[in-house]
């Protein structure tokens, strides 16, 4: 769908990206993300073309990206702006011509996410009559209204409630499943975990990493393993031995608990449920894969210290 | 061009919706007939219908008084006549009851023959046309009588001997009063509506920008719309506010004017009170500085079908000029308040427009006066002006190339106004400085 080709730009002496490339396939959610000041924006506002690139390109589809692809593309951005005196429907409206829409188009699309949102009577609201999650709502919808099949969001769960992040992060999947296209440029790492299906992260303007969520969690797991029971717990420490290290225990109430432990020397999953069958009442037993968080963290902690010793 | 048409309409139907531009639609025209009334009222104070008695007493062995039947004053529509063959005393004529419908009283006696000394006692000082007329009708009636009593010549000789001579002052240093010349004034109040309205709406414009920039809508808006469409839209958006207000403000004034022609001074505009009558029945030619000025300006002077089409043509190239400018500076401020600080400077540059073109009109000649004809900054008033004055012969061309270095100037304003649009409209925090625009301008 989108592939950024070898991009850099800098802003007089500050470099905002060097030589960044990624490719971002159809149908997937894509998360981008970095600290902040990594040049997340810049990326985004180059990929929309409200910035140009000192170097490099954007191809969208296998072409170059030019202003006419736009209409393609919702873009959310993460400082949102609204004219206050105008209503919710005249905002769609104009947003909606803009992308290339009729009259007519944008006021029927604009019933069906109201009704879809159970917001229809905010239609006659202006914006300034309505709270700043309201507004957050009105703005996505805004973004996708003209049904387009890449969509850009810089922080789009920011300012909502928990109802609503799980809202939106549903209409995404949604989105996804119709074979649309997402970049959601997030510092949100529950929903990277839960929703995204590749990430890139950027830091110092450099990507410093990218591709499948489950592969990096993959590359990047410790080997930890996640036991749930009901027993004694001396009887659980006595039974793994020397077969098994215990990294960490929580306590879930009288005698549950949780534990993490690592395996081993030749040891596997397989050798640890035949140690334990009989010793406690197994509830639940997973491998512990790093969250993204974790990635994150680590990824970019572990460039400042390269930085740093430099 | 369709996007920035949608902006504009947006911008369009946003200020048509606002508070402000019906006050100013509605009080503007309402403001400006109202100084317009005061002008006509009291700057044509010279028209006013004047009561005057003359005490004329009887001649020693005569019946009748020195000026009996000599001013015909049912010829003058301004100022009416009344003889009264005896004395009357000072107090008198104040306080009296009888002479309170009049305005003064003229004192005519026998000395008046030998010492030429007339008192004119006034209820309230008379204009200068007035005392002009009056001095004049009087003057004249004396000479008349003199003439008669020691000339062999009739009064209707006399009066073909002697026309009244009209002295013509002029600068030395300006023959053709053009310095004065109350066209230049027609000019002038073209130029400054333009600047005027450049200025009320330049500001809407900057404070758009400013305010689509720090509420972050000009990022939503250009992942639709290129910035030089966004900008060129807003542009156009408010510059057709501009025009709409211009035409009610046009129509309305015009209305107003009309009513005041038909209803509240249709003596003031009769073209017959533009005359002063001759003792012989004949008519004579008011000067245009006996007259009141103001009247003349707008119903005489003010040659709206001439100047319309180049007010006009000046008007939106002008606006675009200046409506980049104040684009590209709403762009460029690092905040809102960063944007107020270019408000005193921008009114400064307006002022110097405005003032340049009262300088042409003081001295229409200078090399100074050509340099801000084609200064875009200055020519929209100044070519109001010149345009007013007329060109000389041969020199027509002046004012095309005036017009065409506007265009040209609009067109590379816009064009620069563009980059530090486009450069400046996602920058936020910075303070503005020389090199940073310079920058702005050099990067594509």
């Amino acid at each position: 769908m989108l592939e950024i080709e070898n991009i850099s730009k800098s802003f007089f002496r500050k470099v905002a990206l060097d030589h960044v490339s990624m490719t971002i396939p159809s149908g997937e959610i894509f998360g981008l993300l970095g600290p902040n000041g990594a040049g997340k924006t810049t990326l985004i506002r180059i990929i929309n073309r409200i910035t140009e690139p000192d170097h490099g390109a954007v191809k969208i589809n296998g072409e170059l990206l030019r202003q006419h692809h736009l209409s393609l593309i919702g873009y959310l951005p993460e400082e949102r702006g609204l004219y206050r005196s105008m209503t919710v429907e005249e905002h769609a409206i104009l947003l909606g011509r803009l992308r290339g829409l009729e009259k007519r188009e944008v006021k029927s699309k604009l019933e069906i996410w109201l009704e879809k949102f159970e917001i229809q009577d905010w239609k006659s609201k202006r914006i300034e009559q309505l709270s700043k999650g309201m507004a957050q709502k009105v703005q996505f919808i805004c973004t996708v209204l003209h049904d387009p099949k890449l969509l850009i969001l810089d922080e789009p769960l920011s300012g909502f409630d928990p109802v609503n992040v799980d809202l939106i992060n549903r209409e995404l999947l949604s989105m996804k499943s119709e074979g649309k296209t997402i970049i959601l440029s997030t510092h949100n790492m529950k929903s990277v975990d839960e929703i995204c299906d590749r990430v890139a992260l950027i830091h110092q303007s450099k990507k410093i990493l990218d591709g499948k969520v489950t592969d990096l969690q993959e590359s990047a797991k410790t080997g930890e393993y996640a036991v749930k029971f009901q027993g004694n717990m001396i009887a659980f420490v006595n039974a793994l031995w020397t077969g098994f290290e215990m990294v960490d225990k929580e306590v879930l109430g009288a005698d549950r608990y949780l534990v993490k432990l690592k395996m081993r020397g030749e040891n596997n999953l397989e050798d640890l449920l035949k140690t334990l069958l009989g010793q406690i009442k197994i509830e639940a037993v997973w491998e512990v894969l790093p969250s993204m968080q974790d990635i994150f963290v680590n990824e970019v902690q572990s460039k400042n210290t390269v930085i740093h010793e430099e | 061009m369709k996007n920035s048409w949608i902006i504009a309409l947006r911008e369009l139907k946003e200020r048509l919706g606002s508070r402000t531009f019906l006050i100013t639609a509605i009080l503007g025209p309402f403001v400006i007939l109202s100084f317009l009334y005061l002008l006509f009222t009291y700057g044509g104070e010279g028209k006013q219908n004047w009561k005057i008695l003359v005490v004329d007493p009887k001649l020693p062995n005569c019946s009748t008084g020195l000026f009996d039947n000599k001013i015909m004053p049912s010829e003058d529509n301004a100022i009416k006549y009344q003889f009264l063959n005896r004395y009357v005393e000072l107090e008198e004529f104040r306080d009296a009851p009888e002479f309170q419908d009049y305005d003064a009283l003229v004192e005519i006696n026998e000395k008046v023959l030998a010492n030429k000394v007339c008192f004119v006692f006034f209820r309230k000082k008379p204009s200068l046309r007035m005392q002009t007329q009056l001095h004049y009708q009087i003057e004249r009636r004396l000479d008349e009588i003199m003439v008669q009593q020691n000339l062999n010549v009739s009064v209707a000789e006399f009066r073909k001997i002697k026309q009244p001579l009209n002295l013509t002052y002029r600068d030395v240093y300006d023959p053709y009063d053009t310095s004065s010349d109350i066209r230049s004034w027609v000019g002038m109040f073209f130029g400054v509506v333009i600047i005027v309205f450049i200025f009320l709406f330049g500001m809407t414009i900057l404070r758009s920008v400013s305010y689509e920039k720090s509420t972050r809508i000009a990022e939503v808006l250009l992942a639709s719309v290129d910035s030089r469409s966004l900008m060129l839209g807003k542009i156009i958006g408010i510059g057709l506010a501009a025009f709409i207000q211009f035409a009610i403000w046009f129509t309305l004034i015009g209305l107003g004017l009309y009513f005041m022609r038909e209803t509240i001074f249709p003596d003031v505009f009769d073209p017959s009170n533009l005359q002063i009558p001759n003792a012989n029945g004949t008519v004579q030619d008011i000067a245009p500085q006996e007259y009141n000025a103001f009247v003349e300006l707008v119903f005489e002077r003010l040659n709206l079908f001439n100047m319309i089409g180049f007010f006009l043509t000046f008007f939106i190239f002008s606006y675009l000029f200046y409506a980049a400018f104040f684009a590209a500076i709403g762009a460029t401020a690092g905040s809102e308040n960063d944007g107020q600080q270019f408000v005193l400077p921008l009114i400064m540059l307006l002022c110097f427009s405005v003032y340049s073109g009262y300088y042409v009109m003081q001295y229409p000649l200078s090399s100074w006066s050509d340099f801000l004809h084609y200064f875009p900054f200055t020519a929209p008033v100044v070519v109001m002006v010149k345009l007013a004055l007329g060109y000389e012969a041969g020199h027509g061309y002046e004012l095309y190339l005036s017009l065409m270095i506007l265009i040209l100037s609009g067109i590379a304003m816009l064009l620069l106004a563009g980059r530090l649009y486009k450069n400046g409209i996602l920058q936020h925090g910075h303070r503005i400085t020389l090199f940073t625009l310079f920058r702005w301008m050099k990067r594509q």
